[in-house]
């Protein structure tokens, strides 16, 4: 009896839970831009999933060139820094003023996306790409058999999210952008620069995304739609976890990929998406600030 | 004065004045996805049907009348494959009308087919019921179905892995389904040994959480269904989780394709499926329709470019055969219709009007595809489950 226990989790619950982590770390890492963007300029990003993309074919196109992988983590998200500043200062702050804010950067963004998209298409055609691996080989985690690149997948990850929270709690600049974002006219009279703020939080957010999109490519292919696939999830996230919440996002993100990967054992996987949909229903119908407050609110 | 009403006959049949007269050009419509996720496979129905009607327009026509194509986008979407194909129909009057590869799509427009009294043939559709319980009087098919692809891997599989145990590993809607169903069914006949199925939703992102059950049903041979970058994924993943180490990889002949397999790589290696083309296939009527592709559109063509391609000399013998381009005198000549393909002669089968085609296995070796068996038409075909006519 014990022995039967002992073996299912070595060889059902625990690899199943290990495959969840992987799967929460790669959602957190595309949540966590969103949620800054968010919670920060209280603009709801639709493009963030083909930024995510741009970050993957940008890291496709250096490749070919000889770059490696490991320059590429770095390399990457420096050049989406300027491609989000412009983007914002260009699009977003000239319909973030009306009245209507949510729904005008909301559409915005959403036309931007889909612009996006077929920029791949025409620019990268419509096959799928596969980065190699940057480093192969296994190894046994308690019995459980785990590929090495996806354990650098989770202690990256976690590294990252480490990083942001520094940067967003702990640095002046981080403190200049909360304050920014609870009270924009008094920041300002304060002597913040409120206009670069808002830009440079962007371009930090669209720089994450880039990152994500870096570091996912070697697991899961790059192609012109490979941005609606964290998107929803990711959403999903960032409302359960509480809008802007860091915090919020990786809590939410390990909680609902856990709850997606143990139940699909149990029932058919096609019911993980309606479970973890369920779940934001509820936590916006009882709960709707998410599980944190919002960023700069605490 | 002979040569006079030859320049009025060629100006008139120019500017279209002529009225309905021999040299009226024969009207195809072609509903195809030109745009969106099959966009590749649009291309290569394009790619055949143009090559096969320049051939045929350069050799005389048909009965002496050129043969127009008219495209019309469906965005692989039955609601707008409907509409199109009612446009080509009612506006463009087309005789005769091809193109759906989404098997949605050719069930929807063979009704619209029947409504407006006129015939279509789908080149790619592989849906069983097309030809099967859903069959329609007005609807051919000239390309193999799935359960022809199942049947041909099947003799192989009982050839080279005798009595295997197989895991099925299919998308979770209804071409993964009946896929997973008809090989299963294959399989079995010939004595494999089913030992577990599941059915992950489509554009799963990560296959490993599945690894579990496959590992513990400890397969010989996996059966997949997947297509597209779903099938990129599970291949690499599995490769990462050293799960294709004696595995046999088996599938429908939609999983691996020209699109995917650079970017699938080594991690397709080994994969065997069932299918009723191949560029290798060795015979001088293939190269000759190879090198032509090849010269015109700089690609090989696959299982979707040949069977369109093979149409258009199916359309051309059936209305010689008729004499004409009425509808119940084509549908006519077409029973039992035997013609030549580059992959050889196929007949038509008035019972379900589904093609009957000698079969290929193919391998993929060192990331190409070589022919590692064939199968009898007569042997792969199945009975006719078609009530209808």
């Amino acid at each position: 009896m014990m022995t039967a226990a002992i073996e299912y989790f070595q060889f059902v619950l625990a690899p199943q839970i290990l495959i969840g982590l992987v799967l929460g770390v790669a959602v957190i890492l595309v949540a966590l831009g969103l949620t800054i963007i968010f919670g920060l300029l209280d603009v709801i990003n639709m493009s963030h999933g083909e930024f995510y993309a741009l970050g993957a074919f940008i890291a496709l196109a250096l490749a070919s060139i000889g770059l490696p992988f490991w320059l590429l983590l770095l390399l990457v998200p420096l050049v989406m820094i300027p491609v989000g500043y412009i983007v914002e200062r260009g699009l977003i702050q000239r319909v973030f003023h009306s009245g209507e804010r949510h729904v005008t950067t909301l559409l915005l963004t959403f036309g931007l996306g889909l612009v996006m998209e077929d920029a791949f298409r025409l620019v990268f055609g419509p096959n799928p790409h596969k980065p190699e691996t940057p480093i192969s080989g296994a190894i046994d985690v308690l019995g459980v058999f785990l590929p090495l690149y996806r354990l650098f997948l989770i202690l990256g990850g976690a590294a990252v999210v480490i990083l942001v929270a520094l940067v967003v709690y702990r640095t002046r600049l981080g403190a200049m952008v909360r304050a920014a974002a609870f009270d924009r006219n008094m920041a300002a009279s304060l002597g913040v620069p409120v206009q670069h703020v808002y830009a440079g939080a962007f371009a930090f957010g669209i720089a994450l995304a880039g990152l994500a999109g870096v570091m996912l490519a070697p697991l899961y292919s790059v192609f012109p739609t490979m941005g609606r696939d964290f998107i929803l999830m990711a959403f999903t996230v960032v409302i359960v976890g509480g809008m802007g919440s860091i915090a919020g996002v990786v809590v939410a993100g390990l909680l609902l990929t856990q709850v997606q990967a143990i139940s699909s054992l149990y029932i058919s996987p096609v019911w993980s998406d309606p479970i973890v949909f369920g779940i934001m229903v509820i936590m916006l119908m009882v709960r709707p600030q998410g599980l944190f407050g919002r960023l700069g609110h605490g | 004065m002979t040569y006079r009403t030859t320049i009025m006959a060629a100006l008139l049949s120019a500017t279209a004045l002529g009225g309905a007269y021999a040299a009226d050009p024969i009207k195809i419509g072609v509903v195809t996805p030109l745009s969106g996720t099959y966009a590749g496979i649009g291309q290569q129905v394009r790619w055949g049907l143009e090559l096969a009607t320049k051939e045929v327009n350069a050799a005389g026509g048909i009965m002496g009348r050129q043969v127009e194509l008219t495209f019309e986008d469906e965005e692989a979407n039955p609601a707008v494959a409907v509409q199109k194909a009612d446009k080509l129909f009612q506006v463009n009057k087309v005789d005769f009308l091809t193109g759906t590869v989404n098997s949605g799509s050719t069930l929807a427009v063979g009704q619209v087919a029947e409504r407006a009294g006129k015939l279509i043939a789908t080149t790619v559709s592989f849906a069983d019921s097309i030809t099967g319980d859903k069959c329609s009087p007005n609807v051919f098919r000239v390309n193999a179905r799935a359960g022809q692809q199942s049947s041909a891997l099947a003799v192989w599989l009982s050839k080279d892995k005798p009595k295997a145990n197989v895991f099925y590993l299919g998308p979770d809607y209804e071409m993964g389904r009946s896929t997973v169903a008809a090989f299963k069914s294959a399989a079995e006949k010939v004595g494999a040994k089913s030992t577990g199925e599941v059915f992950a939703p489509l554009d799963s992102k990560d296959y490993t959480q599945y690894f579990g059950q496959l590992r513990s049903a400890k397969p010989q041979v996996l059966y997949t269904s997947v297509a597209g970058n779903d099938t990129v994924r599970l291949f690499t993943q599995m490769q990462e989780f050293g799960l294709l180490n004696n595995l046999t990889v088996v599938g429908a002949s939609g999983t691996v394709t020209a699109q995917n397999l650079p970017a699938i790589g080594k991690a397709a290696e080994g994969f065997v499926t069932g299918v009723g083309y191949s560029a290798e296939i060795d015979t001088p009527e293939n190269k000759k329709f190879v090198a032509a592709f090849k010269a015109a559109n700089k690609i090989d063509p696959d299982l979707y470019g040949a069977d369109s391609y093979g149409l258009i000399y199916a359309y051309k013998a059936a209305v010689e055969k008729a004499k004409s381009t009425e509808t119940d005198k084509v549908r006519k000549a077409f029973d039992d219709l035997k013609w030549m393909t580059p992959q050889g002669e196929k007949t038509l089968r008035a019972a379900d009007h589904q093609a009957v085609q000698t079969m290929y296995v193919v391998r993929v070796t060192g990331g190409k595809f070589s022919i590692v068996g064939q199968v009898a038409g007569t042997d792969a075909i199945g009975p006719d489950a078609c009530t209808r006519f």
